[in-house]
């Protein structure tokens, strides 16, 4: 009975023992404690995104001119607007297409790297020439002027800039996927799934994509904060979401008007998007650190 | 060095036909009929037809690239539809401002990075490391606007030390600098602090201070001269970020540069100069990182030219 139980337990601890890349990861990423306030923070604002518009005082069009411009108080926690609409609930609303475009953004951007990054490395030759000839393309413009050549050729709007921010972050996960492929192709278990008559599909997703995981999760994590960045600063510009969309970048560009009387109305939604993107900030540090090996024990 | 250099410069080329190729294509991409775009809603169908004739569009596509590149190769950037002025006059005239911001904001967030990431560097895992790199990565999530704005609140509306807007002189420089530095300033940080870091784990730093050197001696004429060369890198990338950044920091303090000149451009869809300003864009940009490039090369003495 009790060698039954002890053999158990090393059975188990085998379990725990396997290290696989992303493990691994999750077991240093939990010690940095910035990182992890960070995630938590970003838990926060997903939450906030999914049930806030139920949960906000008053609705993100409701006008109310005999409250217009107010600072804050007890009534509009963050203050009102030119139309006195409240903006608290209005930036908790934008909280949803703030995430919503970023994540999208760079989800797009993300898989279509992936894929393009593996096709380059796994083939070589001349399909990744024509790949990396694309990328090195792309990286010829800065990020923020290919951003506004694509939404000038598509005109202004949020689904616009989604295709714009998508398109500006392939390029990194297709060199980063790529290297990753490289490096993996000639390795050991990879060509013991060839020899056991593996297809290239099954080789490509279920042994080389695993082994880059760790690394597009790290650069997904840093670039959806810059996205959001990028996304707002085209609202900003005029570029991006239209009126009345509670869009963080817009709501900073319409309170620029009333800067002069009605800071709050700059204020909040500027701090609404540093937040936001500073927490995804500092969780991509969190997992590069916690993906590093020079870094590690 | 010399082959190196030559090597890299003929390396540009693909890319630049491509950027070319690209640009020029541009226009064409847009949905609906170009001339119909450029002769506006209420034009007949006679002024459509004259437009198409004036830019050429009834030619083949081959002649009209062809002719396109011969321009361009003559510094012929076509002619703004909102001004009706040659697009180059257009950018002569804001392209020193630009500059001006750009270089500007470079030389303080280089000064203030480098020192900054010294000082967390040297002092890894400390409170000043802790503070220090609180503030690079607030640095680098700060919306450039917002900064902005509240600089202009602050420093032009209640202090009255800087104009809001506007360009000309050193005064009119000081608050756009800011706020386009500042997210450079924290990379350049950075990137100086995992340097520093890398480097003082050295033999040569151990035999410094063993020789007994004074610490101030160790850190700044033997951790940081090594840890240049990365810095160098990142710097000179930078200014090609900063160069295309501009286009945010302008619209705020309604600089004349050559970022508000394509948000000018955009809004009224006159779409020669968007496509000649973004061709200037990505051109500095692949001539700036050709340069860091080649410093690179020179300055690093493990890089084999070969």
């Amino acid at each position: 009975m009790a060698r039954k139980k002890t053999s158990g337990n090393a059975e188990m601890n085998e379990r725990t023992d396997i290290k696989t890349p992303v493990s691994e990861m999750i077991r240093k990423f939990k010690r940095q404690k910035n990182a992890v306030v960070a995630l938590f923070f970003i838990i926060f604002l997903v939450i906030i995104a999914l049930v806030g518009e139920y949960l906000v005082p008053y609705g993100i069009n409701e006008y109310d001119y005999s409250a217009i411009l107010q600072g804050p108080s007890m009534a509009h926690w963050f203050g009102t607007d030119e139309f006195g609409r409240d903006l608290f609930s209005r930036i908790v609303c934008g909280t949803r297409i703030s995430l919503a475009v970023g994540l999208s953004a760079v989800t797009v951007g993300a898989i279509c790297g992936t894929v393009l990054g593996l096709l380059g490395g796994y083939y070589g030759g001349f399909v990744d020439s024509v790949i990396m000839r694309i990328c090195d393309t792309l990286f010829a413009f800065p990020g923020i002027i290919l951003a506004i050549a694509i939404v000038a050729i598509l005109g202004s709007g949020l689904g616009n800039v989604v295709i714009a921010v998508a398109v500006f972050s392939t390029p990194t996960f297709a060199r980063l996927v790529r290297s990753r492929t490289l490096a993996l192709k000639h390795s050991v278990f990879v060509q013991a799934a060839r020899n056991l008559g593996a297809s290239d599909a099954r080789i490509l997703f279920r042994h080389i994509l695993p082994g880059a995981v760790p690394e597009i999760i790290v650069q997904f994590t840093m670039s959806v904060g810059s996205s959001i960045l990028t996304a707002s600063s085209l609202s900003f510009l005029g570029m991006g979401a239209q009126p009345p969309t509670p869009e963080w970048g817009l709501l900073l560009s319409n309170g620029r008007n009333y800067m002069l009387t009605s800071l709050h109305a700059t204020l909040f939604p500027g701090l609404a998007i540093f937040l936001t993107v500073l927490s995804f900030n500092i969780l991509g540090d969190g997992l590069r650190d916690a993906l590093d090996p020079k870094l590690t024990d | 060095m010399l082959r190196y250099t030559i090597k890299r410069v003929l390396g540009m080329i693909p890319t630049l036909i491509i950027v070319v190729t690209f640009v020029f294509f541009f226009v064409r991409l847009i949905p609906g009929d170009p001339a119909r775009l450029v002769a506006g809603e209420q034009a007949t169908l006679q002024d459509v037809e004259a437009v198409r004739e004036r830019l050429g569009l009834n030619q083949p596509i081959y002649i009209q690239y062809i002719k396109y590149i011969l321009g361009l190769l003559q510094g012929d950037l076509g002619t703004s539809l909102r001004t009706s002025r040659p697009v180059l006059t257009e950018v002569a005239s804001r392209y020193w401002n630009t500059m001006a911001l750009t270089i500007a904001s470079l030389i303080w967030s280089t000064i203030v990075g480098v020192i900054l990431g010294v000082w967390s560097g040297k002092n890894r895992g400390k409170w000043q490391d802790f503070t220090g790199m609180t503030l690079a990565v607030s640095g680098i999530s700060l919306p450039n606007f917002w900064i902005g704005f509240l600089l202009i609140m602050l420093f032009s509306v209640k202090l009255r030390w800087f104009p809001t807007t506007g360009a000309g002189s050193w005064r009119n420089l000081v608050l756009p600098a800011i706020t386009l530095g500042t997210s450079i300033a924290a990379i350049i940080a950075r990137f100086t602090r995992s340097s520093i870091v890398e480097v003082m784990k050295e033999d040569y730093i151990r035999t410094a201070r063993a020789k007994g050197l004074k610490e101030k001696t160790v850190i700044w004429a033997h951790a940081f001269r090594n840890s240049m060369i990365s810095v160098v890198t990142v710097v000179g990338l930078q200014f090609g970020f900063l160069l295309g950044g501009s286009v945010v920091t302008e619209a705020v303090f309604a600089y004349p540069g050559l970022g508000q000149l394509l948000i000018e451009s955009v809004n009224y869809r006159d779409y020669p100069a968007i496509q000649s300003l973004i061709l200037i864009f990505s051109l500095q940009f692949i001539v700036i990182n050709l340069i860091v490039d080649i410093l690179y090369a020179a300055l690093n003495p493990e890089i084999k030219l070969s």
